[in-house]
């Protein structure tokens, strides 16, 4: 039997949501009985039964409360109780998703075809290209020459897994690697791929995936966000696209499910730091002052909302010590350097981001998200791809590495790749020594490891032009739906109420769950 | 996993349920009522319908229906099961192929619908497991209940127009709304809270009415004024204050998703922000609201008589756009159609559309094809699909400077007026054409001699095209590689496309010697340039030729290509160039420099485009300036067979071009002839033309004469039309249109002519008297009929049916005599019979007072939608609103000045158990601030306050690098640069909106991005908001000039505190407060006293230079006491 619940008004119908469901303190398992106390002791407190933890914002509860306090799934109605679970026994806690934006090439990466050494230069058959549109890029070009691939590859661990030259590190991590070479997926341009990949679905309005994860599982640190995303400096300037703030954001589900951007410097979280001259004393004065006549207005009012704006300026303030911490380096071994690499003490690269990521991961935030651009090679794809891979090569590696000494790729899912693959043939001039390549829906490389996927396998393949998929085809709706089931979510399940629908990150066609490439 | 909802739908059959089992009628429990094993929550009191002796289809069915059936028994045919409709009784009680009716009237036991909801079998229960729902035996109970009481359907509340209600006799309460809010009340047996003490309700109504809080003179003199009527005084005094307008627009920028960049990729700075101002002036100038909706959805059809009407139609063009490399512009398009359409429905009808776009809704009536009705209103206007990451893609107003406004204003007058006589003569085409056509006149046709080709290309479908010429070698062609692509654009008839790489072959057509005349052409769309995009192709290519490359017969052949926007016209020889002393070189290098000139600049791509040859020959070209992209060009090539240049010509739309000679060297032995197939967009073996649209398309083995040129894009074809159907009546749309518009009133009649001349010359003027005047993007309707095609799956590529512009089917009509246009959908959505818009507008206007709207679901009105809290004063606001002639003000004034707004917001314990969300409004409202109004709240009590009404948009203070974390490097809004002096200071509807990286600390309060219309924002509580208003510099900033204002205002820190809670609080302190207050501000002091670096380092933030008669530990001390007050809940909270 449960405790009394309090159902809070649904809100449902805004254009970004308060989640369908509302725990109430009761039904919170890691909430520290001090705090439970403070609030039950309160004269409030059957405002506060009545109001749900809605009045306390959800996050900021969830944060503030919940060590882990997962939110359930909600189907249609506000679904809650004490049997905090998700749907089965998730096999990761974590998911930390290196994101290469603009679209690294699967020919240079991990799609290996050796057959194409011998068509160089050699018109795509139309065979293959079977009437497809293309994008108005390559559209002018009179012909489709086939361009190899200018980089080597060898085969590398027990996996025996062919690994290009560009990638000498990651070539280390073959054997715990799962590489998906099926993907596929609806847009050929790189707005609309992007956000597909990021929200399931090409258009606008939608939440990311860090935020369907926070919105079904919760929060696991009380001092940190849940989910956490990172844009990279970038090694080069060419090649690069756009991001935009939609690629995080919660769409119709509460803001609070939005990623909260860690930025490099000083203020790793927007205005985290008191302002030149106040120090962490002068804060702890003001904020008690603050409180002390917020309880006054409460004890005049009645609202609740007040209470959770007391606790959210202590959770402020606490934030400001955990942040920091967060963000301190200093206590790294040498070790961490020599595996990173010394770009990882410059902030906002992205050694120092992966670095940041296995802190993150650590100390339990749900999803974090490295953004790194510059894949975008058009032109000049020999030197630029080289370039992009020194940058993400070893950190890549190093962040695997680091969180299996550590214990954590167990439990933490990585995963790796960009919106879409790119096409055989050359974009532009075909030469010996350089080429490009454009943009290609129809099939790409991507890598998972960690968070109870299959180490060391490759799954699906590809035709001899990696232009099309010959075997397990991969849709993004497919991956979607087999990262949420490595958390224990149904994707059929985790649904939001929104327009009258019960919304869902893998939509409405027919999503299915990669089993053969979990553990 | 547990559900606390009885089968997770509305609190409505919650209720119904407690009915059932004797918990009262019309009595909401107050304790946690418990029905079964489950927890009734006492929040569950959302919407207590009221319970008759009959259940309600739309209070007690529907919702079950809707929830648990309606997506396989519902609207859409595409998803349906079993042939079973559930939500019209005409399909629920019918008999089906497979089975009786689901639901037999009256008798439950007989309806199969009630046997498999009972069904312990789960290959018979419904809805089945795998719809992861679950009817719960009480919903089971209702249906049974309704069925057995007759099983009466009704249609959804929402889309019945509203009347207005009787009002409740209630002598205490004059104000309507008070009488109904009381009337509820009452039957809830429910006391309303008294009057909020006087200073709270001025802040309330100043934030409300303004934005702002009030300053501490003004709650002097409302708490000084005795006299009846003080708080209708400052509540006039408020509406009259320009403050207001720009309050409300701020709400309605929300709804229509204003920003000042274009969104995607680039998402370049755009030039819309007149639009926000009008928005800003229509409030202050208290416009009515249709008026209003009218000007932004039509402006340019009224015909706007002043700027403003036109500025208005910036709403059309509120829509993300994109200019991305790559995209496909009919992909664009459709995308940026959608995008309006599921705007419109949010903002004017609270109808969620978009579901429409793929499929028939799911729960509404609104179909597909309602869904492209609309459509059709909304995207026949002439913008570009691509933005080409300007900001300012035609079509754009520019606003006169001051100077010359009044001259702009008059001419726009007097353009009006011309407008308005074209349009009126427009609307009499058939008439006219018919009295022209019965006093014996007739469109003369071209002989059709020696007519070899003529490929109309309105087959509409597939690739294979017919030759329609009378005397045809060949009946067929068809297209390959490629497939073509139909119908995404009309002009004479639904036109047809090449995709990238269609080749069509019209074999051994137009083999022609150098000595035969030939006449060939077509009407021709180039190929939109996705402008400005590195690595795109320029479009350059053959549009007709019979020729090969150099190993046929050495390139010779006849061949009429675009190229750097210049039509050329070559007949080449077989043969070695023939060496014309001087003009084969001359011409060679002036066609290389031509070319590279007018290569579209930012496309790199011009090295895969093939060079052209030094021109052999003969070869002609048009000069500059006469070919245009993406729009409808009849171009046609006459030859008369004499061996030289000055026998060529070119027409485009049957008008003699202007041409230069580039070569002009055909001896008499020179033969073009080829064995290369005459090819429609290429050449046999190159220089194919991408994308382009052609219609109509004929080669003459003669030579036509100007005359006859002149008549064939429209008057040939009118004369066909004529010929077959001479009856206007009967003409198809695209026929109509073709005859009278086209042809009649464009080539006939002289009084079109004549006005249209008149409004030529009138644009002109207009034009050179704003030519440095602002733009801002404007709506203009496309003189082609509207259409939109029903696109399967919403798949631009995947066309339908096509239908024309019309309103949803279960909606009222268009009222009689209103145009198929956005005019007329404005004259749809404000008619009395219209059922949402009204209801929908009210709303909103109480959500944004009350915090949540009597349908919390503000853009959703649907049968998935809230039901209204108060059905009955709802519809009493819509009639009231549109009745008063949609006076906004007048209705801001009844809802603020009524008793509900006017109550405490303090409330007991037992209040809030009962009623926490405030449904019922027993109390006032009470809830934080948007993101706007807390900045600007800060920075008028900081005394900082820029007042400027309108302009360019600013940027206030935010952290570096904010933009460049996402922006594209190419973009003009990559670099986050901070304005200097007032543009710091301004309110917040002025800040700069970038919907990548919306205003970050606007954001954390849960500003949007603007990407879609929002109706409602989310409110939210968290940390990262208290780092907004206790460090972000604007926030300190303002901290630091409101206590130099307290400090020089009084000399002891009790006074200084009363100062601060006067300006922030719009009270005085209680000696508790102070208490604390004191404690704290002498801590400070004390702490800061050994730390002066630390005070200077503090009042340092901020360009504004801090007060240096000052001390600076001091200064410092009271901009911590002041940030208290900034960050109390009462200042954040309304």
């Amino acid at each position: 039997m449960a405790s009394p619940h309090s159902h809070p008004p649904d809100d449902r119908h805004l254009c970004s949501d308060h989640g369908g469901e509302y725990p109430t303190v009761w039904d919170l398992p890691h909430v520290p009985l001090g705090l439970k106390q403070e609030w039950l002791g309160l004269e409030t407190r059957r405002h506060f039964l009545g109001q749900g933890v809605k009045a306390l914002g959800w996050a900021g509860l969830a944060t503030l409360l919940g060590r882990s306090a997962p939110k359930l799934l909600a189907n249609t109605a506000p679904v809650r109780g004490p049997a905090l679970s998700p749907h089965f026994a998730p096999k990761a806690k974590r998911a930390i998703y290196l994101f290469m934006a603009g679209s690294p090439s699967q020919f240079e990466t991990w799609d290996y075809k050796p057959a194409l050494a011998d068509m160089f230069n050699h018109d795509l058959p139309e065979s293959v290209r079977g009437g497809q549109t293309l994008t108005g890029m390559t559209a002018s070009q009179a012909r489709f020459p086939i361009a190899p691939s200018i980089y080597k590859f060898a085969q590398h661990g027990k996996s025996g897994r062919w690994v290009s030259e560009l990638f000498p590190h990651t070539a280390k991590l073959s054997d715990d690697l799962c590489v998906l070479k099926s993907l596929h997926t609806d847009a050929i341009n790189h707005e609309p791929a992007i956000l597909q990949l990021t929200t399931g679905n090409m258009f606008p309005g939608r939440p990311s995936i860090g935020s369907w994860l926070s919105y079904g599982l919760g929060a696991a640190n009380e001092e940190l966000p849940t989910f956490v995303v990172m844009t990279s400096k970038m090694p080069h300037r060419t090649n690069v696209q756009a991001l935009s703030n939609r690629l995080w954001s919660s769409g119709f589900l509460s803001p609070e499910h939005a990623a909260v951007t860690l930025r490099a410097g000083n203020d790793p979280v927007l205005f985290l730091n008191n302002p030149s001259g106040v120090e962490s004393d002068l804060r702890r004065t003001m904020i008690d002052g603050v409180n002390d006549l917020n309880r006054q207005l409460f004890d005049r009012v009645g609202d609740p909302e007040i209470n959770a704006r007391i606790s959210q300026y202590e959770m402020a303030f606490r934030m400001q010590t955990s942040v920091p911490e967060l963000a301190d380096f200093s206590n790294e071994p040498p070790s961490t350097w020599e595996l990173y690499g010394p770009r990882a003490k410059e902030p906002g690269t992205f050694a120092y981001n992966c670095l940041m990521a296995r802190r993150l991961a650590e100390r339990g935030v749900l999803c974090t998200q490295i953004f790194l651009r510059s894949w975008d090679q058009h032109t000049n794809l020999p030197k630029n791809i080289r370039l992009m891979a020194e940058d993400s090569d070893q950190p890549t590696y190093a962040l695997v590495t680091d969180l299996k000494r550590r214990g954590l790729l167990d439990d933490t899912l990585v995963i790796w790749g960009g919106e879409f693959g790119r096409t055989v043939y050359s974009q532009g001039t075909l030469s010996a020594a350089t080429y490009g390549r454009d943009h290609h829906p129809r099939c790409f490389s991507m890598w998972m490891a960690g968070g109870g996927v299959k180490p060391g396998i490759a799954y699906g393949e590809t035709d001899d032009f990696s232009y099309n998929i010959v075997k397990d085809p991969v849709h993004i709706r497919d991956l979607h739906a087999t990262i949420l089931n490595q958390f224990g979510l149904d994707h059929t399940k985790l649904t939001f109420k929104h327009q009258g629908l019960d919304q869902k990150l893998t939509g409405v066609v027919p999503a299915k769950v990669i089993h053969d490439i979990l553990a | 996993m547990r559900r606390f909802t009885f089968f997770g739908i509305s609190a409505l059959s919650l209720l119904a349920i407690l009915v059932q089992l004797g918990c009262g009628t019309n009595q909401v429990p107050t304790s946690h009522a418990k029905v079964g094993a489950t927890a009734i929550p006492p929040a569950s009191l959302r919407v207590p319908p009221a319970i008759g002796a009959k259940l309600s289809f739309n209070e007690h069915i529907q919702p079950i229906l809707a929830e648990n059936c309606y997506a396989c028994h519902g609207t859409d045919p595409s998803s349906r099961k079993a042939e079973l409709r559930l939500d019209r009784a005409e399909h629920a009680f019918k008999k089906r192929d497979k089975g009786g009716p689901a639901i037999i009237p009256g008798q439950p036991d007989k309806s199969p619908l009630v046997g498999r909801i009972e069904s312990k079998d789960p290959k018979e229960v419904m809805p089945p497991p795998e719809a992861h729902k679950t009817l719960k035996p009480a919903a089971i109970a209702l249906l049974r209940r309704w069925i057995a009481e007759g099983a009466e359907y009704q249609e959804h509340w929402a889309f019945i127009a509203p009347l207005r209600p009787a009002l409740p006799e209630i002598s205490s309460a004059a104000n309507p709304v008070d009488r109904l809010v009381l009337a509820r009340l009452a039957a809830e047996k429910i006391t309303p809270s008294p009057e909020a003490d006087r200073p709270t309700l001025l802040r309330r109504v100043s934030y409300d009415l303004t934005g702002l809080p009030p300053t501490p003179a003004e709650a002097e003199a409302f708490l000084a004024d005795a006299a009846p009527g003080a708080y209708e005084r400052v509540v006039d005094r408020l509406l009259a204050s320009s403050r207001y307008g720009e309050h409300r627009a701020r709400y309605w920028l929300d709804y229509v998703r204003y920003a000042d960049t274009h969104g995607i990729h680039f998402d370049n700075y755009r030039a819309i922000w007149p639009y926000r101002d009008y928005v800003i002036r229509a409030f202050n100038q208290n416009k009515a609201f249709d008026r209003f909706v009218r000007e932004q959805l039509a402006g340019d059809l009224l015909p706007a008589r002043t700027l403003d009407e036109l500025a208005a139609t910036g709403l059309i063009r509120c829509n993300l756009t994109t200019n991305e490399g790559g995209t496909i512009s009919e992909e664009v398009f459709v995308n940026q159609t959608r995008d309006r359409v599921e705007a419109f429905g949010v903002t004017f009808l609270g109808l969620t559309t978009g579901c429409a776009a793929c499929h028939d809704h799911k729960f509404d009536p609104f179909s597909q094809r309602d869904f492209y009705g609309l459509a059709a209103f909304l995207n026949n206007t002439v913008e570009k699909p691509w933005d080409l990451n300007i900001a300012e893609p035609a079509p754009v107003l520019r606003l006169p400077t001051p100077e010359n406004t009044t001259a702009a204003e008059l001419l726009f007058g007097e353009r009006a007026v011309t407008q308005e006589k074209i349009q009126l003569r427009r609307a009499r085409a058939q008439e006219l054409t018919a009295a022209w056509l019965a006093a014996g006149n007739r469109p003369k046709p071209v002989a059709t001699a020696n007519l070899e080709l003529r490929l109309k290309l309105d087959e509409g479908k597939g690739d294979v095209l017919k030759n329609s010429a009378p005397a045809a070698k060949i009946a067929t062609f068809k297209a390959e590689t490629n497939p073509l692509v139909w119908g995404e654009n009309t002009w004479l008839w639904p036109a047809m496309r090449m995709d990238i790489l269609t080749r069509i072959t019209l074999g051994d057509s137009g083999d022609v010697e150098a000595d035969e005349a030939f006449s060939a052409g077509s009407w021709i769309m180039l190929r939109a340039n996705p402008g400005g995009g590195v690595r795109t192709g320029t479009g350059n290519g053959t549009l007709l030729a019979r020729m090969g490359d150099a190993k046929r017969r050495g390139g010779a052949g006849w061949d009429i290509s675009q190229s750097g926007m210049r039509i050329i016209v070559s007949l080449t020889p077989g043969a070695a160039p023939a060496t014309s002393p001087g003009a084969g070189e001359e011409a060679a290098k002036a066609n290389t420099v031509a070319v590279a000139a007018e290569t579209d600049p930012a496309s790199p791509a011009a090295a895969l485009v093939v060079p052209e040859p030094p021109p052999r020959g003969l070869q002609i070209a048009t000069k500059l300036g006469q070919v245009t992209r993406d729009e409808w060009r009849h171009v046609f090539v006459t030859y008369d067979g004499s061996r030289h240049a000055s026998g060529i010509k070119i027409y485009l739309d049957g008008k003699l071009a202007e041409t230069e000679v580039r070569a002009d060297a055909l001896t008499p032995q020179d033969s073009i002839r080829t064995d290369a197939a005459m090819h429609l967009g290429r050449r046999d073996d190159f220089n194919p033309m991408r994308e382009t649209r052609f219609q109509d398309m004929r080669f003459y083995r003669r030579h036509l004469t100007p005359a006859e040129v002149a008549r064939l894009p429209f008057e040939d074809l009118a004369a066909e039309i004529v010929a077959r159907e001479p009856s206007p009546a009967k003409w198809s749309t695209d026929e109509g249109f073709l005859v009278m518009d086209r042809f009649f009133l464009g080539e006939i009649d002289p009084e079109i002519r004549g006005l249209s001349a008149a409004l030529a010359e009138q644009n002109a003027s207009f034009e050179k008297l704003t030519k440095e005047g602002t733009a801002t993007l404007i709506a203009a309707e496309k003189e082609t009929p509207a259409f939109s095609d029903i696109l399967k799956r919403g798949d631009y590529f995947a066309r339908g049916e096509r239908v024309e512009p019309a309103v949803p089917h279960f909606l009222n009509g268009l009222p009689a005599g209103t145009p198929r246009n956005r005019r007329g959908l404005a004259e749809w959505l404000v008619a009395p019979a219209q059922p949402l818009m009204a209801r929908v507008t009210v709303n909103r206007m109480w959500q944004e007072l009350f915090g949540r709207g009597l349908v919390e679901s503000a853009g959703d009105f649907g049968i998935m939608g809230d039901r209204p809290s108060h059905p009955q004063l709802l519809d009493w606001l819509a009639v009231e609103f549109r009745e008063s002639g949609w006076d906004v003000k007048k209705f801001y004034r009844m809802l603020v000045t009524s008793a509900t707004y006017r109550q405490t917001a303090a409330a007991s314990s037992a209040a809030l158990t009962r009623d926490p969300s405030n449904r019922l409004l027993a109390r006032g409202p009470r809830f934080r601030m948007d993101a706007e109004m807390l900045r600007d709240s800060a920075l008028a009590t900081a005394g900082l306050l820029v007042k400027k009404i309108g302009g360019p948009p600013v940027k206030p203070y935010q952290p570096p690098g904010i933009w460049e974390e996402v922006a594209m490097p190419e973009s003009n809004t990559k670099t986050y640069v901070p304005d200097k002096g007032d543009g710091l200071y301004r309110r917040s509807v002025y800040t700069f909106w970038k919907r990548a990286s919306a205003p970050a600390s606007l954001e954390t309060f849960d500003a949007t991005s603007r990407e879609v219309a929002c109706t409602r924002r989310a409110r939210t509580n968290t940390p990262l908001q208290a780092f907004v208003t206790m460090n972000d510099p604007q926030w300190v900033e303002a901290a630091r000039k409101l206590a130099e204002r307290a400090v020089k205002a009084s000399p002891t820190t009790e006074q200084r505190l009363d100062f601060l809670a006067r300006v922030t609080l719009a009270r005085p302190l209680v000696a508790k407060e102070t208490a604390v207050l004191t404690r704290t501000a002498n801590e400070f002091g004390t702490k800061l006293a050994t730390r002066e670096k630390d005070a200077k380092a503090l009042i340092a933030i901020g360009e504004s230079p801090a007060d240096a008669t000052i001390p600076v530990t001091e200064l410092a001390q009271w901009t911590l006491v002041a940030s208290q007050f900034l960050n109390l809940d009462e200042f954040l909270t309304k």
